[in-house]
């Protein structure tokens, strides 16, 4: 690391400007898509291949500075706090998801099916009973008043299968990725690239699992049209499962630097936010199985 | 009462992955000390909450949320 004690700025590039054309088409190409729309499609791809080109431009540039010494303390703070930023964006997002599941479980449905002040409710719909899996009172292929055709599941995932399984998968890699951070500050390579490559693989696995999963759900009519048991556990395990996926994206890249001999014993930020990220994402979803399966 | 502690205990993981947080947040060897012994404190009560969880399940102190449908459809206010 520089010694350096002026911030380092660095040189005019063009990334950023490349990053925001990517995103802009991504989002254009993606909502023409949701309208049907013949190119939606092709200009969604363009901008995800655009928007991948600069993360490995931008990013590279970014490893090879710092592999060059040329950081100082005062980046590597900057480095930090933009982590913290960033993590508090997503618990934020997770958070309002939480609460759109307790709201709606434990607050809204009660409501509706006539409980605390809502007496009237068998007044008014003789014999309406309501509770968590209120899609089951649906009349199978009935349309909202907004058209849209609800799908009404013949049954809930099982807690005891494959969301036990993939919990412990989850829980394994995050004792597999402690082994790793223990063996980087100790300096032995050789063991952190064996233990994050189980993390890696105990992390697909789940992602595989996951898809398993989703196909079972879907095949038994669960889906997002569900009612409010359908918007809320795809909602919360997708965007989970989505952040599974960067984060096996991360750990692979941080695999490839140790390869390449970037970190060391004491200086190894890039390691510390992945793992951190890993152990959050590990973390959620340990409170998704014990709220959305059991409490 | 189980799902109270059930409770405690995700708030006391929470507080150590904040810890860890904190940690990644300071640097130096001090911060990374810290991040490192409130993330092993963390996976070390994760996994003995999951294991008390899937073990009250097997004794019947917890049900799972996997109910199979058999209740009655009635139509409210929704449109055939």
């Amino acid at each position: 690391m520089s010694k350096e004690q002026a911030y380092y700025v660095p040189h005019g590039t063009y990334w950023p400007i490349i990053g925001s054309i990517g995103i802009a088409t991504l989002f254009v190409g993606f909502a023409n898509q949701m309208h049907g729309v013949e190119w939606g499609g092709s200009v969604m791809a363009l901008g995800f291949a655009i928007t991948v080109f600069m993360m490995f431009g931008w990013l590279g540039q970014v490893v090879n500075e710092s592999v060059s010494g040329i950081y100082n303390s005062q980046v590597d703070r900057s480095f930090r706090w933009g982590m913290s930023w960033f993590i508090f964006s997503e618990v934020m997002f997770f958070a309002a998801f939480f609460g759109a599941l307790f709201y709606a479980r434990q607050l809204s449905v009660p409501w509706l099916g006539g409980a605390d002040n809502n007496i009237y409710t068998p007044e008014l719909w003789n014999g309406f009973k309501t509770g968590w899996d209120a899609i089951a009172f649906t009349t199978p292929g009935a349309t909202l008043q907004s058209g849209v055709e609800m799908s009404v599941p013949t049954q809930l995932v099982n807690t005891w299968g494959l969301p036990a399984l993939n919990t412990l998968l989850l829980l394994l890699s995050g004792v597999t990725l402690t082994f790793a951070h223990h063996a980087l500050r100790a300096g032995h390579r050789h063991q952190i690239i064996g233990w994050l490559v189980a993390t890696i693989a105990l992390g697909s696995a789940f992602l595989g699992f996951q898809i398993m999963e989703y196909g079972h759900a879907y095949h038994d009519g669960l889906k997002l049209t569900s009612g409010i048991y359908g918007s809320t556990f795809y909602m919360l395990t997708g965007f989970h499962g989505f952040h599974v996926t960067v984060g096996v994206i991360m750990l692979t890249v941080i695999l490839y630097r140790i390869q390449k001999g970037h970190f060391t014993a004491d200086n190894h930020f890039g390691f510390e936010g992945v793992a951190w990220y890993w152990h959050f994402v590990d973390v959620v979803w340990l409170g998704l199985f014990i709220f959305v399966y059991w409490l | 009462m189980i799902e109270v502690l059930i409770i405690v205990v995700i708030i006391a993981i929470l507080i150590a992955l904040g810890f860890g947080l904190m940690g990644l947040l300071k640097g130096g060897s001090q911060g990374s000390d810290k991040m490192f012994k409130s993330l092993v404190t963390r996976v070390a009560l994760s996994v003995a909450l999951f294991i008390f969880v899937i073990f009250s399940g097997y004794m019947g102190w917890i049900q799972p949320n996997a109910v199979v449908f058999d209740a009655p459809t009635i139509q409210a206010p929704i449109q055939k």
